[in-house]
């Protein structure tokens, strides 16, 4: 994880290097930040305009201060946006979906009834995100705004088909999740905009699954696949299989979806998606895993999740 | 502004303090409020030794800045320690010698009593499940499951419930 | 008769422990102190062509710089282990050359940490980068880069020892097994970071370090030598310390803050942050042994032969002990007849090497019994069946090695055999054909060692050619103060082991006492405690060196209190016992004197002291553990002194399509003698146990080619927690050591030996099927997903 976020550019040019351990060794001796201004906002428009320039929003800091710790990131400013209002709530939409706010914590994503309700793979994939500690300050905005490749939410969230709200100085925007991640831990997100809620589209009779693999529980995966089916057992409608840890963002499993899509819910169609998994990512290796055994993976846990997914269809 | 002004309590007591913007909240609890319990083991967030309470929650305490605590309750082990004697939790631990070195105490501490004040009933699983964010170099984690699982077996059957 | 040494007491350190009132390094906090931070390589081996620190020093809140060349100039080289062929100067900044990433190369003293972390970014430090040397057997080669081209050589010491008739042996064994293993880097890494407090006194030109170091003796010696000062001028403090495991030992980082210290005129503290301490403290030796086993027919073992290679990054201060601890126990605990043993002791250009738990026997047991496990199969014999065949047996206790070493005691099959049972061996056989039959990855494996406790440091003449320490021994006091309550201090300080209660123990049993009664001082103070060059926490001492120690202090104390009674009493000392904080006339209830009383007259009223009787109710005591001898001429020499064992029994279960490994039951049967406090030896097998588990599935430091850590964080360097290991299920024999004073033998280091060969017995087994052999570790999933995919590759 250190290892590939040595290489975003978002990341202070003098630290990068295209030896991650070379580049992680002249961090030796620190684990103090460099110094910053704080800013402790109390409204979405007192966070906006301290973002002028070189800011960066501090959400639950789970990912972002070990980062500052280590000097891998020198923002000249931190904003605060834990105190801004508004932005922590689970709620209903109309439609059957699910508005969640960005600052809301992946603890209560857990133990929220509507996200058990309406989007139970969100909450299986929280289940995962590192300790209870970790999860009872991380976010879900910040889980998307760091955009970890390996990161649970993202892909969950990619595969319920889930967009994104935006605030800027100009106003409000959406976009679909998948134009969010566009690279290593890089995000769309302008240096002056805040993710503020994710919206994510009726699922209620969706069958889900989630499967990962991590060297240890709460880890981040080595690899790890969310599916989303609609349909019924005779014939599966919609699929969405989305792989993390086996690229540089979350990735689309389409032809793995493609097996899906109007085959009726047999014992061996997930083995015959699973098997088109790996085409789709382009994993790379690391200390932890090669790119060979982390497209193996994919295959594994693709197979796991769609036949969950297909498992928990209507009747 | 690089120092900020923050109001919190800790441990029941009010506390005003101006903290460098950098100054994370184990620093600032160990050094400037002398609560020096709470360990720093890794400040990458990973081994668990700094977790404290903050409003009833289990956190981090090194990925916190303590610039961010206004208007927080922060409870750290000398919060969970009762006047002249041992809680339940912490009589479990020296009973079940769920301790060595006792670096990673006060954060398995935090995590046990928020697991209890959760779970009353926790299974062996649930144990290891809710303290797998704490690393012990030390005891294998053998006995702290068994002292945490004595401690939830006595709450459970005194009056006083609290862990 | 004892009332509390074997009493499974609770610990009286826990009531300061759980409730935060601990005092450990970084909680103390001496008035105007300042806090450093060490500019460190980013190269593995470079030329430190110029540095300047000039901007660092301009910095608001800066106090003092430290360069090498400084250091240089205002210190003495800190005396290697072993003296080399030239001199090797190294001092505590790396001067002219750094040779491992992260090695220091400056320091700084500032109002705190944060802003001595921005000051290195202004030291600048202009290097000329070297080839690095990362891989040991590539380090032999004569076209190998050298660390020290002073030296020719990167092989700090290389020799041969061959004990009985090896080449006969295995000329006429029926069959030889040859194979090589590996063993990776990793270490204990206490969960709080080394470091020291140092403060200069200019008035009386004195030091006073307050640090969590493990080894004072020796670090006193280090640091008196190289700030060029009497040891009577050095204090050493310390407190409470969280975890050693044989990591906690930089005497540099003591001398770089005592030189900050002259420097800034305030103490100046330094503690290593997590990265530091994973990259640059301590890593057990990673290596080679190419192990030959000279067999039987029927699966006894008659000879053994090994080549062991060791890499000791660079460590010039401590290198060569895996090498000659392997040596003392290479034939673990099997009737061996003929040893043959060659060691290479490496330099490479990583983090230096050191005393890890263990030190060196986890490698050499995992080579030994998974040389054994591959005999049994050749064979097609049972495993345990194997074993039990070839260990030293009770009746010939004790017994003599090749090398050497004395086991002293113990029932090696009956420990093996309990172990068997209470893991239902023959009912998990059955359970694993029927896991066979349905396609699962069932294993079982046994792994047994000795674990010897006392290191002799004579035996490092065999290595230095000439004797400069020798012996194991360490010094306590026990003192009954004027109040008639009694305090306790020992040289070794406790990290862990719980120290306060079993010292506590002993004395409470030795003065009629309750360990209430008695208040064992924290830690250690060169001021106050009894040291030796010997003194510290090392080896597995304490229950067979250290309790000497205190026995003798407290009986000293035991029998002068008796005295003192018999003279006022006007009876017979021999009708005088202790019990219940009073000296009592035997067989006369009523008739006695409250310890208290005794105190009294000890220390204020003289007068009535038995004619001839100092005042005073205090004893210091040195014990030599008798078991240490010089080395033979032979080149025999016993480098442990005692011996407990264990068996492990371990079942495992491997995920077909991903290969992890799943840890289902771990057993441990064990033996160490006498259990001073049963409660406390426990602990101590769950925890060790847990150390080999994580070598055996999770931790690697992993370098890369150029001498690059790529595991520098606890998000890459993987420890196990509670999810990762089963519960760790203990019986005990107890055969006491006859050579101990309580009959006690080691039991720190246990687990951590047998651990990692029982877990790759175990997943070798769940193979076995496809004829995997298991060649190092750690067993990560990916690495027996390739043997799934491709068995023939790791045949």
């Amino acid at each position: 994880m250190i290892a590939q976020a040595l290489e975003s550019p978002h990341l202070d040019p003098r630290r990068r290097g295209r030896d991650a351990g070379h580049a992680v060794v002249q961090r030796a001796g620190a684990l103090k930040p460099a110094p910053f201004e704080y800013v402790r906002a109390r409204s979405l428009d007192e966070a906006l305009a301290a973002l002028d320039g070189d800011g960066k929003i501090l959400a639950g800091g789970q990912s972002l201060v070990p980062l500052l710790n280590m000097r891998l990131v020198r923002p000249a400013r931190l904003v605060d946006i834990n105190a801004v209002p508004g932005l922590d709530a689970v709620r209903a939409r109309p439609d059957g979906g699910l508005d969640v706010g960005a600052l809301v914590r992946h603890t209560d994503l857990l133990t929220s009834p509507l996200v058990q309700a309406r989007a139970p793979l969100l909450a299986a994939a929280a289940a995962h995100v590192g300790h209870r500690a970790i999860r009872n300050r991380g976010t879900v905005g910040g889980s998307l705004a760091h955009a970890d490749p390996a990161a649970e939410l993202p892909a969950a969230l990619l595969a319920l088909d889930a967009g994104v709200v935006v605030a800027g100085r100009t106003g409000h925007r959406r976009l679909p999740l998948a134009e969010l991640f566009v690279g290593l831990l890089t995000t769309s997100l302008a240096p002056d905009e805040i993710l503020t809620g994710i919206e994510i589209p009726e699922a209620r009779a969706d069958g889900w699954g989630f499967a990962e693999l991590a060297r240890r529980a709460g880890d981040f995966a080595i690899a790890g696949v969310a599916a989303v089916v609609r349909g019924g057992p005779d014939r599966c409608t919609r699929a969405r299989l989305v792989a993390f840890g086996a690229d540089d963002r979350p990735v689309r499993l389409r032809a793995a979806e493609d097996a899906i899509v109007g085959r009726a819910a047999s014992a061996e169609l997930a083995a015959r998606a699973a098997a088109e998994a790996p085409r789709d990512c382009r994993p790379s290796s690391d200390v932890h895993a090669s790119a060979e055994y982390r497209a193996h993976l994919v295959r594994v846990l693709a197979e796991d999740a769609v036949r969950d997914a297909v498992g928990r269809l209507p009747a | 502004m690089n120092e900020v002004a923050v109001r919190l309590r800790v441990n029941g007591r009010d506390v005003r303090a101006s903290v460098a913007a950098r100054r994370s909240l184990a620093d600032f609890l160990r050094d400037d409020l002398g609560l020096t319990g709470t360990h720093v083991g890794c400040e990458h967030g990973v081994c668990g030794a700094c977790t404290v309470l903050v409003d009833g929650r289990t956190v981090r305490s090194c990925l916190l800045l303590a610039a961010q605590l206004e208007g927080a309750e922060v409870t750290t082990v000398e919060g969970l320690t009762p006047a002249g004697g041992l809680s339940v939790l912490q009589a479990a631990f020296q009973e079940c010698h769920a301790l060595q070195c006792g670096f990673c105490t006060a954060g398995m501490l935090a995590t046990a009593h928020e697991l209890l004040a959760e779970n009353p009933a926790p299974t062996r699983a649930d144990i290891r499940d809710a303290i797998a964010g704490n690393l012990c170099m030390c005891t294998g984690y053998v006995n702290i499951v068994r002292a945490i699982e004595l401690a939830a077996r006595r709450l459970r059957e005194s009056t006083a419930g609290r862990p | 008769m004892s009332r509390w040494v074997g009493a499974p007491l609770p610990r009286k350190e826990d009531a300061r422990l759980t409730t935060g009132r601990g005092l450990y390094l970084d909680d103390v906090a001496r008035a105007g102190q300042l806090h450093a931070a060490m500019l460190r390589s980013p190269h593995a081996h470079a030329r430190v062509v110029a540095l300047d620190a000039s901007a660092a020093t301009r910095l608001p809140g800066v106090h003092a710089v430290l360069t090498g060349a400084e250091a240089a100039a205002a210190s003495r080289p800190i005396r290697p282990l072993i003296p080399t062929p030239v001199p090797l100067p190294d001092w505590c900044l790396a001067v002219d050359r750094v040779r491992y990433a992260g090695e220091p190369v400056a320091a700084v003293a500032a109002v705190d940490r944060a802003t001595a972390e921005d000051a290195l970014e202004r030291i600048r430090v202009e290097y000329e980068p070297l080839p690095p040397v990362v891989d040991p057997e590539a380090a032999l080669r004569p076209d190998s880069p050298l660390l020290y081209s002073e030296l020719g050589t990167n092989v700090l010491w290389h020799d041969v020892f061959a004990y009985g008739d090896v080449e006969g042996a295995f000329a006429g064994a029926d069959g030889v097994l040859r194979e090589r293993f590996a063993i990776q880097r990793y270490a204990s890494t206490p969960l709080e970071t080394f470091g020291a407090i140092a403060e200069y006194d200019a008035g009386l030109d004195a030091y006073t370090f307050w640090t969590n170091d493990q080894r004072p003796g020796l670090t006193l010696a280090i640091l008196a030598e190289s700030l060029g000062i009497p040891q009577a001028r050095l204090r050493l403090v310390t407190p409470d310390v969280g975890g050693a495991f044989g990591n906690k030992r930089r005497p540099a980082y003591l001398l770089v803050c005592a030189l900050l210290a002259r420097r800034a005129g305030r103490p100046v503290k330094y503690l290593e942050d997590r990265l530091e301490n994973l990259g640059a403290l301590m890593h057990a030796c990673n290596g080679v042994m190419d192990v030959e086993l000279a067999y039987r027919a029927d699966g006894t073992v008659v000879a053994l032969r090994v080549r062991d290679v060791a890499d000791e990054g660079k460590n010039l201060v401590s290198p060569t002990q895996h090498n000659l601890i392997k040596l003392g126990n290479i034939v673990n605990g099997y009737r061996i007849g003929a040893v043959a043993y060659e060691a290479y002791s490496v330099l490479t250009t990583k983090c230096p090497s050191g005393a890890n738990r263990g030190i060196g026997k986890p490698f050499m047991c995992f080579a030994v019994e998974r040389a054994m496990a591959l005999l049994a199969r050749r064979l097609a014999m049972d495993p345990a069946e194997l074993r039990l065949r070839n260990y030293v047996r009770a009746e010939e206790m004790p017994y003599t090695t090749p090398p050497g070493a004395q086991y002293d005691s113990g029932d090696y099959p009956a420990t093996l055999r309990r172990a068997l049972e209470r893991f239902d061996y023959a009912g998990w056989r059955a359970a694993q054909a029927r896991a066979r039959a349905e396609g699962r990855l069932l294993g079982i494996g046994i792994a047994t060692s000795v674990e010897p406790a006392g290191t002799n440091l004579a035996s490092y003449e065999l290595i230095t050619g000439r004797r400069a320490a020798s012996g194991s021994a360490e010094a306590a006091m026990v003192r009954v103060e004027p109040d008639g309550r009694v305090r306790a201090a020992l040289g070794d300080p406790a990290s862990g082991q719980g120290y306060e209660t079993v010292v506590a123990q002993i004395v409470a049993d030795e003065l009629g006492l309750t360990p209430a009664d008695v208040d064992v001082e924290r830690g250690f103070d060169s001021s106050t405690t009894p040291w030796l060059y010997l003194s510290g926490n090392y080896s597995n001492k304490f229950s067979v060196t250290d309790v000497g120690a205190v026995l003798g202090a407290a009986r000293a104390v035991r029998d002068k209190l008796r005295r003192i009674a018999a003279h006022r009493l006007e009876v017979s000392v021999d009708d005088v016992e202790l019990a219940e904080a009073e000296a009592r006339v035997r067989g006369v209830p009523g008739r006695g004197l409250a310890i208290r009383e005794l105190a009294r007259t000890a220390y204020a009223d003289v007068l009535g002291l038995p004619p001839g009787e100092p005042p005073g109710l205090e004893a210091r005591h040195a014990h030599q553990n008798p078991l240490a001898r010089p080395v033979g001429a032979d080149r025999t020499v016993r480098s442990q002194l005692v011996f407990s064992n264990a068996a492990h029994c371990c079942l495992v279960e491997i995920d077909r399509r991903t290969g992890a490994v799943r840890l289902l039951r771990h057993v441990v049967v064990h033996d160490c003698g006498r259990e001073l406090n049963p409660l406390i030896v426990e602990g101590m097998v769950h925890g060790s146990t847990v150390h080999g588990l994580g070598a055996a599935l999770l931790e690697e430091f992993r370098y890369d080619e150029s001498g690059q850590l790529l595991t520098a964080t606890f998000m890459d360097y993987l420890k196990p927690t509670a999810l990762d290991v089963p519960d760790i299920e203990v019986d005990r024999l107890e055969h006491p050591s006859p050579f101990t004073p309580l009959g006690a033998k080691g039991v720190g280091e246990g687990g951590s030996i047998p651990a990692p060969a029982a877990v790759a017995n175990a997943v070798e087994d769940a193979l076995a099927e496809l004829g995997v052999t298991v060649r190092s570790l750690p067993l990560t999933p990916e690495r027996v997903w390739r043997w799934l995919q491709n068995p023939e590759e790791a045949r």
